[in-house]
């Protein structure tokens, strides 16, 4: 084992030296991130009712509109659960795109990967109910008229107008939800996936002709045409706005061009970009951003990373630069070893909640696996913490796996953090471990690297599996599930 | 927090379920009662002996049938009395179901020509419905006026509604025969 401790200069105080350790009921009570927390919570709780509220709010206007009185038959009972089947769809739709969206108050909220967790969670959900709307309709029209359902559904296509870009809308949103499954996914490329995803746009926009043309409850001069008017507006303003206008306007506010590119290590790559007003991007340590280099066969390929420092802005006007690490982890960053000073770069961000903003505690401990390191490196330059509140645990399979652990080790040193790097092939007889094996046959845990975990915000960040086996033993030792961050990198 | 979370969400949402609920329990009640009255007047207007054949005509459901057989006794004799060529009879369609609801029309024949359509029933099942049928029915009827037979254009954006006006109005050319 290849533990290197670096007892703090000043502040060797240890966990217990800090006064009688506060109990867990009221650890988040007190301490500077406390009321950074409770807002964010309060936040989170927000968003959860307005979700909610909004699928509540749909069902609510068809029922104001008359809806549950208009069952009097065995037919039209159907007719109206498949128009609450498409109602409440269509809701599920509207909070998808928003969620996809990169909207900065649920970004903030939530974070990126989490917000796309709930995007996915919704996408099944919705489809069967679209498919529900689509038959439940089309058996009770065909019982009110009686037809079967499938000369029903011709009839509705070829007689009522708008309806025949509702079956097109049915035909896209399920292609879009097969394509997405995870498993049908790997087989194809990203791009191949992210095109269909698209799909979801003409999806949605070939589905309103008849909402609001042959739904009665979305008629002219009720207010609850306004309403679902007023909310397909502001999701398609979102998007608009947070998609394409703001990356826009970021990329011409920064004007990045990438400056230096250098190998680190086997496969691994500096980029260094210089741009104007970077001190807009500083302070956020670890969050993530969307970069499109500029370049021929490279500029249709948007590669999400992390800062590896800071920006620095030195200059007036906010000029400076800026860094990312990159492994060659898909065919898209294999090129980027190859990018040539003066490539033009589009950035979007920054996004995620990995960074300061998420903070609860005043104590902090960062663990990183292979690139998996280079967030955190931001991230300690700028968190705040007191000497010694700080431990950072660096997990790689060689030495050379540490990236930046010279730059990691000199932050350290001054700011006062204790430091471990834990080196060696991982333990393969214990499928829940995230040490090396020495670690784990001396009978090392969590909890002896960083015995405050249980008070501090535990950022990790790595390989989803050893991520999820390191989550794990966090939470076993007593840190909650608001207290671990943890950001996805295997897009 | 959590659970913070999903009570205000719920309650919330029971809330807004709630007050869609009463607003729906209102919107019915006012709405049944303009159909009450609408029905009333529906009836006083009377229609003739010719009602029974009308309603045989595609056979329709038996409550239509007893509705109007009801009121025929009564004008049946005003207008069957003069039984010259002049006299104006009035002769019901079959009562046609849609998608959107029943629709129903009686025409006014008189000297072998119809000279008025009315629409008894139009497809009403929602408010989009509803105004549909108020835009076509004054359209199919001035058409039909024209054309004298069922044999016109369908409106559009109304095709549902068009449909079955016609197949009434013809089943009532029919029980006319003309």
């Amino acid at each position: 084992m290849n533990t290197q401790l670096l007892p703090a200069p000043t502040a060797h105080k240890g966990p217990d030296g800090a006064g009688p350790r506060a109990g867990s009921g009221e650890r988040a009570g007190s301490g500077r991130f406390a009321g950074q927390h409770r807002l964010r919570m309060l936040r989170t709780d927000l968003l959860t009712v307005a979700a909610w509220a909004s699928m509540a709010a749909a069902v609510a206007l068809w029922l104001a509109d008359g809806g549950a009185a208009s069952i009097s038959s065995p037919a039209s009972a159907v007719t109206a659960a498949g128009i609450v089947a498409g109602l409440v769809g269509m809701d599920l739709v509207l909070l998808m795109l928003l969620l996809a969206a990169r909207i900065p108050l649920i970004d903030r909220t939530i974070g990126h990967d989490r917000a796309l967790e709930f995007h996915r969670v919704l996408g099944k959900p919705s489809l069967y109910l679209l498919l529900a709307h689509g038959l439940l309709v089309a058996v009770g029209y065909g019982m009110a008229e009686g037809l079967d359902p499938v000369s029903e559904s011709v009839a509705l296509w070829v007689l009522v107008p708008d309806m025949w870009l509702a079956f097109v809308s049915m035909g896209l949103f399920i292609a879009v939800v097969v394509t997405s499954l995870v498993a049908v996914r790997r087989r194809f490329p990203y791009e191949f996936w992210y095109a269909v995803h698209l799909l979801t746009y003409v999806a949605v926009g070939t589905s309103i002709p008849h909402q609001f043309s042959v739904g009665g409850l979305f008629a002219e001069g009720t207010w609850q045409r306004w309403y679902w008017l007023a909310i397909c507006a502001v999701t398609g303003a979102a998007l608009l706005y947070f998609r394409v206008v703001q990356p826009l306007a970021a990329t011409s506010r920064h004007r990045l061009t990438v400056s230096r590119v250098w190998s680190i290590a086997p496969g691994v790559v500096n980029i260094e970009m210089t741009g104007r007003q970077l001190n807009r991007l500083t302070g956020n340590g670890g969050r993530f951003f969307v970069w499109r280099f500029l370049a021929r066969g490279l500029w249709w390929h948007s590669h999400p990373f992390s800062l590896s420092a800071e920006p620095l802005a030195t200059g007036p006007d906010g000029a400076g630069t800026l860094r990312i690490t990159v492994r060659n982890l898909g065919r898209g960053s294999a090129q980027l070893a190859s990018l040539r000073p003066g490539t033009k770069v589009a950035v979007e961000g920054p996004y995620g909640l990995f960074g300061t903003a998420a903070r609860s505690r005043d104590k902090v401990v960062l663990i990183g696996a292979g690139i998996g390191i280079t967030p955190l490196r931001a991230l300690l330059e700028t968190t705040p913490f007191a000497h010694g509140d700080a431990t950072v645990l660096l997990r790689g399979s060689t030495k050379q796996e540490l990236y930046l652990s010279d730059e990691l080790l000199e932050i350290c040193r001054r700011r006062g953090v204790r430091l471990f790097h834990l080196i060696g092939p991982r333990a393969r007889w214990d499928s829940r471990s995230w040490l090396p094996a020495d670690a784990v046959r001396s009978g090392y845990s969590l909890a002896a690297y960083a015995p405050d975990i249980a008070e501090a915000d535990v950022y990790i960040c790595g390989p989803n599996r050893w991520a999820g086996n390191v989550i794990a033993e966090a939470r076993a030792a007593g840190a909650g599930a608001e207290q671990i961050h943890h950001e996805r990198f295997d897009w | 927090m959590k659970a913070r979370g999903a009570v205000s969400a719920a309650l919330a949402s029971a809330g807004i379920l709630l007050a869609g609920w009463q607003a729906g329990a209102q919107v019915v009640e006012t709405s049944s009662a303009v159909a009450a009255s609408a029905g009333t007047t529906g009836t006083g207007t009377g229609t003739t002996g010719a009602a029974g054949t009308g309603s045989a005509g595609t056979g329709a459901s038996g409550a239509a049938g007893s509705a109007s057989s009801s009121g025929a006794a009564a004008s049946s004799g005003a207008s069957g009395s003069s039984g010259a060529a002049a006299a104006s009879a009035t002769y019901k369609g079959a009562l046609v179901q849609t998608r959107f609801g029943a629709v129903q029309v009686q025409i006014t024949v008189s000297a072998g020509k119809v000279t008025d359509v009315t629409a008894l029933q139009l497809t009403d099942d929602d408010r989009k419905s509803v105004q549909i049928s108020n835009r076509a029915a004054p359209l199919l009827r001035s058409e039909v006026l024209e054309a004298q037979s069922a044999d016109v254009q369908t409106i559009g954006g109304a095709t549902v509604t068009s449909d079955a006006y016609l197949s009434s109005l013809q089943a009532a050319l029919d029980a006319a025969n003309l």
